[in-house]
């Protein structure tokens, strides 16, 4: 207690008024409403984005929610049929590449620079050059994705192409992957584009692992292995679980790495349901492919301002799964920091 | 040789493909009066120009229709990379806002790639001011040299391009907006425009360096509103839509407005053709491209061109034009 250390009531209120006090601490109080105001400024924008986006959206939402949800990219903005369905299916499918490339490889290099690394020179160089990796502006991205992935060369493929076709031909006897503008190319670019988000939010949290957990563990015989396994990995499961469901919205979101690997704006014929079989389901991979962020940039640019209720429309619906998966982070984090305890 | 594996999952898969197939016989059935079209089946991949794209895809929404089989995939990347990819032969055809160049030519030629070029609409590219600009009704084609030409560079005020070229500009303040480098826009209006006085009086024929470029047409258009007193170009498509106000331009026959009319018969100095280029071999393999064609010159032309904004071409090209693609 303030008021027993200190041993007089006159003095604790001295203090909380020296603390909380108004009109004392003038550039105290002043530095918090410059604090204020910068979080007020930035959540008025966040409102009248938001305020715009809704009331552009709001013809397209109110009328026929499901019909758009289930549409497709169609010339005219007041045709019945217009709609986001193939953006979805291409940002799920986007989705399920990121999580089954990025976040076992990122987890993993994320553990080996943490665990096993030496702390020398190399593994200082790896650091920052994920680091700066993650600053990388996410059209860079796009090019690489669009030199690796989608021209690919002789000496290029050796790297992507011909190990993707290798496990590619145990489902099918041609070889899918080309080389052209296909959902694999638009998901293993998204993918590269948040492996360093992935391997630096990873390896924050298995930093913030507590030594005498290790050495506990240690202490009691368990190898190394055992100790990553049982101690390090749970303790860090929340952080890493945050870092990974981010990066993912980060992919969801992308416009510009798609762009240049080439997904379809104007119109993307229906194709075979993916249920038909697993025949069509690894078909769609080597398909042509849209996504969220490429429909809607692709509405935005027609002409006048004809597709502004879909495009905004989409945006709302974008925000909502965004929203949704940065929600599930959250609930996720919880959960686990509770179990952790 | 087939892995076990591999004829395990065939197998799901036929199961799967079977089951979804004898429901969709007893739900659909055969379609009542179909055509030879119908029946076809192959797919089309189309690239090219933006501003041609939504043609494409409104023909391929209505060859939908009648080929149900034929699954038609459009994009719009731009012209130029339109060629690229059509000259590398990735695309079956290739949407263009402007002619193909001489070295695209010589690109897909040294691929071997034949093409046929076929003229499926006209684009006219509006001149087009505030609607409160009262001053300014036409203006010349030297008028726009002097306001937006190489040589226009540092002036601030629509007198300052009497003393370049052209007459009559009132004196107010100046400020340009139009499409960037990037778009074919910008090409179409330096070879229709500038190109030729910039020849005559020695300067390279590009725009002014201190206009306000945009990538977007639609921030064009937000930026001619900004202000009474501004000037720009943009698509006729966009800028019919809007709320600007269409300046009627003096090619040396009198000022004649932007409208479809004068558009399609080129009375209005200011248009450009917009082409689709079809692969010739891929056409030779590929049925369903030939019948897509077939269905742009006789059907497109007339229904789709001018649903998305574009100007029809008179009856008499479009004759010219089937011609061409059925002879």
């Amino acid at each position: 207690m303030v008021a027993s250390t200190l041993g007089n009531n006159g003095a604790k209120a001295r203090v909380e008024d020296e603390i909380f006090g108004r009109g004392r601490d003038l550039r105290g109080s002043g530095f918090r409403t410059l604090l204020l105001s910068c979080l007020g400024v930035s959540l008025l924008v966040l409102v009248v984005l938001m305020v715009q986006v809704v009331s552009d959206g709001w013809s397209v939402l109110s009328t026929r929610p499901i019909d758009f949800l289930t549409g497709v990219l169609r010339s005219q903005p007041g045709d019945d049929a217009l709609g986001i369905s193939q953006g979805l299916v291409g940002s799920f499918w986007i989705a399920v590449f990121v999580t089954f490339l990025a976040f076992p490889v990122g987890i993993a290099a994320a553990v080996y620079l943490e665990e096993y690394a030496k702390q020398n020179r190399v593994t200082t160089i790896i650091d920052t050059a994920v680091r700066n990796l993650a600053g990388v502006p996410s059209v860079v991205y796009g090019l690489l994705g669009l030199f690796l992935l989608v021209k690919g060369s002789k000496y290029t493929n050796w790297l992507f192409v011909h190990p993707f076709n290798w496990f590619w031909k145990l489902f099918k006897d041609e070889a899918a992957f080309q080389g052209q503008s296909t959902l694999i190319a638009g998901g293993m670019t998204l993918a590269i584009l948040v492996l360093p988000i992935v391997i630096i939010t990873a390896a924050e949290a298995i930093r913030a692992v507590p030594s005498s957990l290790r050495q506990g563990a240690y202490g009691v015989g368990a190898t190394k292995w055992d100790v990553i396994r049982t101690q390090v990995l749970p303790y860090a499961a929340p952080g890493i679980l945050t870092g990974t469901l981010l990066s993912l919205s980060r992919a969801i979101g992308e416009a510009a790495p798609l762009i240049l690997v080439g997904a379809i704006t104007g119109r993307l014929a229906p194709r075979e349901s993916v249920l038909s079989g697993i025949g069509s389901f690894t078909e769609q991979f080597a398909d042509k492919f849209t996504a969220m962020p490429i429909v809607i940039v692709g509405w935005i640019r027609q002409p006048g301002e004809t597709f502004q209720p879909a495009a905004g429309a989409a945006i709302v619906v974008l925000l909502i799964l965004v929203i949704a998966m940065n929600s599930v982070a959250v609930a996720l984090r919880n959960y686990f920091e509770k179990k952790r305890g | 040789m087939p892995t076990s594996f591999q004829r395990t999952v065939r197998t799901i898969g036929a199961l799967g493909a079977l089951t979804l197939a004898a429901t969709a016989c007893t739900e659909i059935g055969p379609e009542p009066g179909s055509t030879s079209a119908a029946d076809t089946s192959g797919s089309i991949f189309i690239s090219g120009s933006s501003t041609v794209e939504p043609i494409s895809v409104r023909v391929a929404e209505m060859f939908e229709s009648i080929a149900p089989g034929v699954q038609v995939d459009v994009e719009g990347p731009g012209t130029g990379d339109g060629f690229k990819k059509f000259c590398d032969g990735e695309t079956d055809i290739s949407d263009a806002s402007r002619a193909i160049k001489e070295q695209e030519m010589e690109n897909c030629a040294a691929n071997g790639v034949k093409y046929t070029e076929i003229l499926v609409g006209i684009d006219g590219i509006a001149v087009m001011t505030n609607p409160a600009n009262d001053a300014v009704d036409c203006v010349s084609i030297e008028n726009l040299y002097g306001l937006i030409g190489p040589e226009a560079t540092g002036t601030t005020n629509w007198s300052d391009a009497n003393s370049i070229a052209g007459e009559g500009m009132p004196s107010a303040q100046l400020d340009i907006f139009g499409p960037g480098a990037e778009s074919g826009t910008y090409d179409s209006f330096i070879e229709i425009v500038l190109e030729d006085l910039a020849e005559e009086r020695g300067q390279e024929a590009t725009t002014r360096t201190d206009y306000n470029a945009a990538a977007d047409d639609n921030l064009t258009l937000q930026g001619i509103q900004s202000s009474p007193t501004t000037i720009g170009w943009v698509g006729y498509a966009f800028g019919a839509e809007s709320d600007v106000k269409l300046l009627e331009v003096d090619g040396g026959d009198g000022c004649i407005p932007a409208t479809p009319e004068t558009i399609a018969s080129n009375e209005y100095p200011i248009s450009r053709n917009l082409y689709i280029y079809v692969n010739e071999k891929k056409a030779r393999r590929n049925r369903a491209l030939v019948e897509f064609v077939d269905f742009y010159v006789s059907v497109g032309l007339d229904e789709a061109v001018s649903t998305v904004g574009y100007v029809e071409l008179t009856e008499d090209s479009k004759a010219d034009v089937r011609f061409e693609w059925n002879g």
